[in-house]
């Protein structure tokens, strides 16, 4: 299957810092699709690059891997795509292999399974100008001539060697490659039947021995003798205690340095670089805390600080547009509808782009120097101990500026397990959107004169505190109890340092800005058009105040008093929960509606200590305001987050999970807070 | 088991023999945690479980290759097959090693 005016399919693979999606950005620049595998949440990227008479060609960006023997999703999903058993992906008609030319020994591992596949290979010899630093010297000819593939240099972030790359990829006669590497005696003789018992019914371009190899890793796709074959053979090595997939990989590894060392091209010796001089810092057990938290802050100020210029930017935008359209609309349901509903719900989508464009462009500059691996390195003995990888820390911190990039950040998490983990924790890191919430009821319940500034300070470090803290406690049983396993132990390649590819750091950001307006503006957008009908139907007066309270939003609240009042809030604060599902800062807005004030919080905070239950006690008392408080550190009340959680997960299975967990954590916290609060005698 | 040459029968009753090589150091569990930092070693044995085996050998870790420990602690960095390699510390006990000079 191919696309109209498209001749053929390359699949881009290599280890992981290779200069892979480097070279598959230059290839494609912005004709990029981003998406996911059917089934699973590994990404596909999929671009359209030219050879160079014009002949398009589609290149599909596989993850980075180490081995074709399928340990991670990731490494499932390249091998599924090379053989072209992924659905809606066709079997590619060159296989592009991105190595490193600076490590030369274990990069050319992968390419030996990969020529074994039976499709055509190229090889792009990546960071030449890196090898050559280091003294290895590059012999792209003998290479080709040794293993029977085209080698062609290339320096992916300079944008040189691509001319000889798009010439290569449009040759018609590439071909898979000569298999030399040698089996040791015991696999070769299983092989070679295994190989026999299948050779009849392989396709014309497949390759048996590689078959066979796969058979014996427990591959069930193959012809029934020959499946037997491989489980007897299985089963017979177990017995022997003979590890013939160890065998597999030292007689991979002797081809390959036999390769490169007939070719002249052991070098390799180590030296000492600006990359180790460096490492003693960023490694050094305390100042590489210290260059840590530098960043850290700077990334978070970033998010928080930065991005608050263009947000109100943004929110004066919307906020212009909605007065336009009030001026040039005539009053009614329809006007109501765009600039309550539909501008406000964009608006309250979009606003977020700055706070997801800024962290992707530090996480890619992080990543492509290689910082981001040595901050993993030393975060991975901390966040160990409640059952996370070193790389959730990155997506956490950034929840603390907003959840829904922090989400989106947990891609970089290898272990499916770790990330998913992370994905229902990260909301409990306290956002920049419970401030308002926090900052109000903080006032409500204590007056300035009784406590200093500083107290509310403590108070609010107390709130994040408890968010945080819970969060590990729970990824902890989440880990234990709910997902099995502990994190793999820690096994991660440090990448010499390089300057970013700012091309590639750019093209990211703009992925990301496109994939969140348009999945979490879609599905944020239907539901505010939804909340906005809720809390403006029926109408029963013009009374804003009055017209909310009747509206059905206003009914849920009266509904929902019996279930809230053991928490101390009554139906006025109800309303302002069911508004807080679209975004918890409009918990702020929908009480100044309630209690027939304007925005401003003084105004807001007056009203509340003085609001009462019929019985005439006080509402707002600091006991109530604490049990909101801990309500609001808990539960999840942001669609856009949910919808973010749903496309990152696969499903509405977990995000259904996260609404779950954290209402009930945030009832049973905030119960419990009245509870032992009324038994100290508050 | 020694060096040498062990005879063995394939499934057609073919006799091949298979080279055989004497793990030095087996028995003398010098792990990576335990050697120097600027040590450079040889990996003598992986005692862990087979998918780590599988996933450190495909880093470079195979029997009989060559490591020099970078960086030592809690956490370890190694230099293995032209990378720099971070591993933890529970991971590298389960590499047993010894001195290119074949001390142990």
């Amino acid at each position: 299957m191919k696309q109209d005016g498209v001749k053929r399919w390359v699949a881009v693979i290599g280890n992981p810092n290779a200069g892979k999606s480097t070279l598959f950005n230059a290839l494609t620049g912005l004709r990029q699709r981003v998406g996911n595998y059917p089934g699973v949440t590994v990404e596909k990227r999929t671009g359209t690059a030219f050879t160079l008479h014009g002949e398009a060609m589609e290149l599909i960006d596989l993850p980075g891997i180490y081995s074709l023997l399928p340990q991670s999703p990731d490494e499932k999903i390249a091998l599924q795509v090379l053989r072209g058993e992924s659905p809606g992906v066709p079997r590619p008609d060159v296989i592009l292999c991105v190595v490193d030319a600076s490590n030369l020994e274990r990069n050319l591992f992968l390419v030996t399974q990969v020529m074994e596949l039976g499709v055509p290979v190229l090889v792009a010899l990546n960071m030449v100008d890196m090898a050559e630093s280091r003294g290895v010297r590059l012999q792209p000819q003998e290479l080709s001539h040794k293993l029977g593939i085209p080698f062609i240099p290339t320096q992916a972030h300079r944008g040189k060697g691509l001319v000889e790359l798009r010439a290569a990829l449009g040759q018609t006669l590439l071909h898979p490659g000569v298999h030399q590497w040698t089996m040791p005696p015991p696999l070769a003789v299983a092989v070679g039947q295994i190989a026999a018992a299948w050779r009849d019914s392989l396709p014309a371009e497949g390759r048996a021995e590689g078959k066979a190899l796969e058979l014996l890793a427990g591959s069930d796709v193959g012809p029934e003798g020959a499946r037997k074959l491989a489980l007897a053979w299985r089963e017979r090595f177990r017995k022997e205690a003979y590890d013939w997939s160890a065998a597999v990989v030292h007689a991979r590894y002797e081809y390959v340095r036999n390769v490169l060392g007939e070719a002249g091209m052991i070098g390799g010796t180590r030296v000492a670089s600006w990359t180790d001089w460096i490492d003693a810092v960023v490694l050094h057990p305390v100042a590489g805390w210290g260059v840590l938290a530098a960043m850290m802050v700077t990334l978070f100020v970033s998010i928080f600080s930065i991005a608050s210029y263009p947000m109100e930017w943004i929110d004066a935008g919307f906020t212009w547009a909605g007065q336009m359209l009030e001026s040039r609309m005539p009053a009614g349901v329809l006007r109501e509808l765009f600039v309550n509903g539909i501008l406000a719900g964009v608006g309250g989508v979009v606003i977020f782009l700055p706070q997801i464009l800024i962290l992707f462009f530090f996480l890619g500059l992080l990543e492509d120097s290689g910082y981001l691996a040595r901050a993993a390195f030393l975060l991975d003995r901390v966040m160990h101990r409640v059952g996370l990888s070193g790389k959730s820390f990155i997506p956490l911190l950034s929840s603390y500026a907003c959840a829904i990039p922090g989400i989106m950040a947990t891609r970089t998490v290898e272990d499916p397990k770790d990330r998913l983990t992370t994905i229902l924790i990260a909301p409990l890191m306290s956002c920049s959107a419970r401030i308002p919430v926090y900052t109000t009821l903080i006032a409500a319940a204590v007056p300035v004169a009784l406590v200093p500034v500083w107290g509310k300070a403590v108070a609010l470090l107390g709130l994040y505190a408890l968010g945080t803290g819970t969060a590990f406690f729970l990824a902890w049983m989440f880990r234990k109890k709910m997902l099995g396993g502990g994190s793999p132990p820690l096994i991660l390649e440090l990448p010499p340092y390089r300057c970013p590819a700012f091309q590639t750091v750019a093209l990211r950001m703009w992925e990301r800005a496109l994939i969140f307006l348009r999945r979490a503006g879609t599905v944020i957008l239907a539901l505010s058009i939804i909340l906005w009908f809720v809390s403006s139907f029926p109408k029963s007066s013009d009374d804003e105040s009055i017209n909310l309270a009747g509206s059905f939003a206003g009914q849920l609240g009266h509904w929902l008093e019996p279930v809230i009042r053991p928490l101390g809030f009554d139906w006025r604060i109800g309303i302002g929960l069911v508004g807080s599902l679209a975004a918890r800062e409009v918990f702020v807005s929908t009480m100044s509606i309630v209690y027939h004030v304007g925005g401003e919080e003084g105004g807001l905070v007056a009203s509340m200590r003085g609001a009462t239950w019929p019985n005439g006690t006080l509402i707002y008392t600091p006991l109530t305001c604490l049990s909101l408080l801990v309500f609001y550190v808990y539960a999840l009340q942001c669609l856009s987050t949910v919808a973010v959680a749903k496309r990152e997960t696969g499903g509405w299975r977990w995000p259904a999970f996260m609404m779950l967990y954290m209402t009930g954590l945030a009832y049973l916290g905030a119960w419990l807070v009245q509870i032992v609060g009324h038994a100290l005698g508050f | 088991m020694g060096s040498g040459l062990l005879a063995t029968e394939s499934q057609k009753g073919q006799i091949y023999l298979v080279e055989t090589h004497e793990i030095k150091g087996e028995g003398n569990g010098l792990n990576l945690t335990q050697v120097g930092a600027g040590t450079e070693v040889r990996v003598s044995r992986l005692e862990c479980p087979p998918q780590t085996c599988q996933r450190l050998r495909e880093m470079g870790f195979c029997e009989n290759a060559l490591v020099t420990k970078i960086r030592g602690g809690a956490d370890l960095v190694c230099w293995v097959c032209g990378t720099r390699v971070a591993l933890s510390a529970r991971l590298a006990k389960q590499i047993l090693v010894e001195h290119v000079d074949g001390r142990s």
